[in-house]
This record gives structure tokens, C-alpha cells and sequence, in this order.
């Protein structure tokens, strides 16, 4: 018997609380340990850890590379494997490698393999594949079962069939298949943050909705707490509600700082989707338990008759080449979009091919659009960001485009030693491939059990593989 | 300070956070908490925090965009669809988390 059936036969709820301890929100940008050992001392009944998001863009998805440094992961899979195994509890990774696709997860399970070799570890490790067939995707956009999340356009068959890949994110059903194998590390592809927490307790016979609403506050460690950190995070559940604790005792879970956190990333404040069903909040209640705990409860969830499923696509864009350089002249700061411009026609007539150009101007509206009034005219930073199918043709058009640009005469110019400032140079940078999300959709009507395939193997780190 | 003698005051000035974030690659969520009930209340009832005024600030139709009041938590949050989905080329914020700005000298 290993650590997730030894927890279903020995735990009863309503005898005594269930303890839940959240170790990351982001695994592999590095666990504060202290924060963790605290956790651990507290003999906590299943341990959780998120790794991945759609937050950082398409490209980690697309590429099939990890956002996290690899030496930084290793790290933070070691500290929880080890914990883990000596304390003989399940410990449940959701989202593996950032993006959770077949890339991710395999190197995800590559350094897990490594850490079980080199530390002598012996666990049965269950795994779940969260990449979802285009020809599904298709299926449920030609039946109609397909919508958009949001301000996103409807995606064609030939683009759904051009993203590699696609991920679905698997929820508490899944969890629940991968968990019947009796795993003590369950390491999951995309999956929705709060499967990681929830699972084990609905499995136990905890309500689904307090185990949801739990695990989407615990699911980001200690950043409900005043001041929020990264510092892990123990839930203490009972029939009727759950405690959280940040185990960093300076970081305080108040009422007023985990009902905030509730809107955290969140489109709807008061209902948050499942696969099953929604998870309503309407009636939750925060109660301080004294100034560092707070109690919570009341949440419900309404399931639905058929599973609907989030899937995530991104389609390549083409190769990235940026140019950086910045401008201190008044005069040029005052037409610098319109010099662009006039360049751009200029570098267009030198360097045939399809290429695109997305000029950044740092200090006159890059990360959002300025009144002409609140215009930088002392100085600026130019990131002109250059993509083609070809990375040479993307370099060639930014190599030209910054000679061009260098030594453009624009109207009134008396500054004619040259119009750009280089930090360093070359001054223009291969930047990896891009892409976008085509897919950020709601498949309805999913059928999961076909979707997701879950499968255990017993590691022993003891013997050579 | 009541609600029937305002005095005209920043955002920036009444609220402990107001802060900008993605809600998924195609939404961008602005959430404001006030400093107490009683700028919440001024925050709630003022016609420069209706969804229309802020849609403008932001470019936007008042259909656009959604406000969620939640009193309990002192809290007004709004959400509006993204100019780019998250990534894709020629967005300039791919987090969504530095476009609270417009928010920070509406006068309430």
C-alpha cells in the first residue's frame, strides 16, 4: 500500500481536520524552506505544489520549454520529493513544467527521475497527459461546443490543427482516475489549480465545494495572507469549514486579506468554473480565528449535467528578432512614431519578404497608450520588436532598419551624429520564436475519461533503471 | 466624512490597492479596495467609478466592461476585455499587471 491509500483508509473526516499544505504556487522559482519545514512539523496529511500557468504567454506552450530555470526546479522537486517520501504522505503536482503539455511534463518526470536516482528513493509515481487531440478540438468546434473565453477570435480548423500542442485543463475527475492507482506522487500536465488541493479531500468525503474553495485560496501559498508572500500555506479542514495558516508567521491570513484574494486573476469574483460544475461563493463567510488564522466557509458547488473543459492552444507566429536602442533628442522624441514610419517604408523597399514590425516605445505609451502631453520628450527606450518566418530575415530587416534609422534626416534635425543610443552592441537580439494564443476556449460536453490518460510506475531509486 | 458632503479626492488617495492584472490571456481585471466603508461607499456611488466612466479611461464601450461591487470587502472591481490576448505580438503587458494607471487620478 502506498501513501494515497493509506491516507483514504486511515483518515475519517469529522474525527479530526485534515491537513493540507500548499509548498508552491510556482515551483521552480525556489521554495522558501523555513516556511516549508514549519509546514512539514505540522505532519500535514497531503502536500500540494502548482507549477504552471497561463500567465506567463504562448510561447512556453509553443516551444514545449519550461518558464522556470531547470537547476531552480530541481531544487524545489527535491525539497518536496524528500519531504514528501520521509513523512510518507501523497504529494499531488499540478501543471508540470509551466504549460503541462507532453514537452513539460516529460521533463518535469526526467528530473524527477533523476532526484529518485540520486537520492535512493523508492515511490510509485502516477502521471497524467493533458494534451487534447486537434481532431477533439475540431470535433467541438464544427458541433458548436467550442467558445471562446473572453476577447478571443474563433480559431479555424487549419489553426486549431496548426497549434502543438494543445492542453486541456483536467480537474478533480481526472485527479481522482490517477489517484485510484494509489500513487505517492501524482505529477499532472495542465490541470486546474485547484484539483492539486481539492481531490484528496472530496475523495475522503469532504463537501466538493469547501475542498474547492480551500484549494483555489491555498493553490498560491501564502499571497492571501497581509503581507502576501510565497511562503507555504496549511488549510486545516473539518466537515464545516477550513483554517489557513501561512507558515510564515509574519505573513497574516485576515478575513479582509483572503475574501481580497477571491478576486485575485479572477473574471467573476463570486463563481469560479470546474470541469464538473461551478463553484459558488455567494455565501462564503471569513472569520478571524485570532490575528494570524482565519476561518472560512460556506461555499457551494452546483455541478453540471455534462463536464465542460478549458483548453489552451498557441499557434507560431514566426521568429523573433528585437532592436534596442534609446533617444535623447527633443526634436526627434517629438516624431518618433512618424520617423518609424517613414523608415519602416524606407527598410520595406531594401528588404523584400514578408516580415512584421511591432515598434515598443518605452516613455510615449509602450505599456499603455499616453496623451500626447504625457509623452516622454527627454528621453525615450525603443524596443522594435521584428518577425519573420525566417530568423535571418528578421535579422537582416532589424540590421538595416537601425542603420536606417540611425542616420534618418527627420524635419529640423540638428543632431546629425547619429539618432539612436546603443547600451552595447549588436544592439539587435534573436528573441526566441513567437506565438500567440488561438486557443483559450471552453470545450463543452468534453468526454475526460477518453481525453486524459492517467498511468502509475513504481521508481526505485535503490536499483539502477 | 458622509456620503452627502463629498469632498472631491484621488482614487490613488482613498484605497489601499488598485491594481491590474490578467484574468486569463483575454481579460484584464482592475480591482480597487478602499481604505474604509466610508470611502467605499463615496467610491461605489460616484459617477466617475461607473462602468461607462471607466470604459472611457480605458478606450472602451460601456458594455465592455463589468463592476462587481463587494461591499463586505470595501472592494470595486472591474473587468474589461484585452486590447491583444496575452503574448500574442505587439502586446506591450503580457501579465495585464501594469494597466492600472488610467484608475490612479480619477477624481471621486
Amino acid at each position: 500500500m502506498n501513501a494515497t491509500a493509506r491516507l483514504l483508509q486511515s483518515h475519517r473526516p469529522g474525527d479530526g481536520v485534515l491537513r493540507v499544505l500548499s509548498a508552491s504556487g510556482q515551483l521552480g522559482y525556489g521554495i522558501p524552506e523555513d516556511a516549508f519545514r514549519r509546514g512539514m512539523a505540522r505532519a500535514p496529511h497531503v502536500i500540494g505544489c502548482d507549477m504552471g500557468s497561463v500567465d506567463p504567454g504562448p510561447y512556453y506552450l509553443g516551444a514545449g520549454v519550461m518558464a522556470a530555470p531547470e537547476p531552480m526546479v530541481e531544487r524545489d522537486l527535491e525539497l518536496v520529493l524528500c519531504a514528501a517520501r520521509e513523512a510518507g504522505v501523497p504529494l499531488l503536482i499540478g501543471s508540470a513544467g509551466t504549460a503541462g503539455a507532453a514537452a513539460h511534463l516529460d521533463a518535469t518526470l526526467a528530473i524527477v527521475r533523476r532526484i529518485v536516482a540520486r537520492r535512493g528513493l523508492q515511490l510509485r509515481l502516477a502521471t497524467i497527459r493533458s494534451d487534447i487531440p486537434a481532431d477533439a478540438v475540431v470535433a467541438a468546434l464544427q458541433a458548436g461546443r467550442l467558445d471562446p473565453i473572453g476577447a478571443i477570435e474563433q480559431p479555424d480548423a487549419a489553426q486549431i490543427e496548426a497549434c502543438s500542442p494543445i492542453v486541456g485543463q483536467c480537474g478533480t475527475e481526472t485527479f481522482a482516475r490517477a489517484l485510484a492507482l494509489d500513487p505517492d506522487v501524482l505529477i499532472a500536465g495542465r490541470a486546474c489549480d485547484t484539483a492539486i488541493f481539492a481531490t484528496l479531500p472530496a475523495m475522503l468525503g469532504y463537501p466538493l465545494g469547501l475542498s474547492l474553495h480551500m484549494a483555489k485560496i491555498v493553490e498560491c501559498t501564502s499571497l492571501c495572507c497581509r503581507p502576501g508572500g510565497r511562503d507555504a500555506m496549511l488549510a486545516e479542514l473539518t466537515l464545516e469549514h477550513f483554517t489557513l495558516e501561512s507558515m510564515n508567521p509574519d505573513a497574516h491570513a485576515t478575513p479582509a486579506s483572503v475574501a481580497a484574494h477571491a478576486l485575485y486573476e479572477q473574471a467573476d469574483p463570486l463563481q469560479v468554473e470546474e470541469p464538473g460544475g461551478s463553484l459558488m461563493l455567494h455565501d462564503a463567510w471569513y472569520q478571524a480565528l485570532d490575528s494570524h488564522r482565519t476561518r472560512v466557509g460556506g461555499a457551494r458547488f452546483v455541478p453540471r449535467d455534462k463536464p465542460s473543459l478549458k483548453v489552451e492552444g498557441a499557434l507560431w507566429q514566426g521568429e523573433r528578432v528585437v532592436l534596442l536602442a534609446g533617444v535623447a533628442d527633443p526634436t526627434l522624441l517629438r516624431v518618433l512614431p512618424q520617423v518609424i514610419a517613414a523608415v519602416e517604408q524606407r527598410v520595406r523597399a531594401l528588404v523584400p519578404g514578408s516580415w512584421q514590425l511591432f515598434p515598443h516605445i518605452y516613455g510615449q505609451g509602450a505599456v499603455h497608450p499616453l496623451a500626447p502631453a504625457q509623452r516622454a520628450t527627454h528621453e525615450a527606450g525603443l524596443v522594435l520588436e521584428f518577425i519573420a518566418a525566417q530568423t535571418a530575415l528578421a535579422r537582416t530587416a532589424a540590421a538595416v532598419f537601425k542603420q536606417n534609422l540611425l542616420h534618418h534626416a527627420y524635419p529640423g534635425r540638428i543632431a546629425t551624429g547619429g539618432n539612436l543610443a546603443f547600451a552595447f552592441t549588436p544592439s539587435e537580439i534573436d528573441a526566441h520564436s513567437a506565438y500567440r494564443f488561438a486557443l483559450y476556449h471552453v470545450m463543452r460536453d468534453a468526454p475526460l475519461e477518453r481525453l486524459f490518460q492517467v498511468d502509475a510506475i513504481d521508481l526505485d531509486g535503490r536499483t539502477r533503471h | 466624512m458622509t456620503a452627502a458632503t463629498p469632498h472631491a479626492r484621488r482614487l490613488a488617495d482613498m484605497a489601499q490597492v488598485i491594481r491590474s492584472k490578467n484574468a486569463g490571456p483575454t481579460q484584464l481585471t482592475i480591482d480597487v479596495f478602499l481604505n474604509d466603508a466610508a470611502m467605499y461607499a463615496l467610491a461605489a456611488h460616484s459617477p466617475a467609478l461607473s462602468g461607462a466612466a471607466v470604459a472611457s479611461r480605458y478606450g472602451l464601450a460601456e458594455q465592455q466592461v463589468q463592476r462587481h461591487l463587494l461591499a463586505n470587502i470595501h472592494a470595486i472591481k472591474f473587468v474589461l476585455p484585452r486590447r491583444i490576448v496575452a503574448g500574442s505580438p505587439g502586446d506591450g503587458d503580457v501579465y495585464g499587471a501594469q494597466q492600472h494607471g488610467p484608475m490612479l487620478d480619477i477624481v471621486v
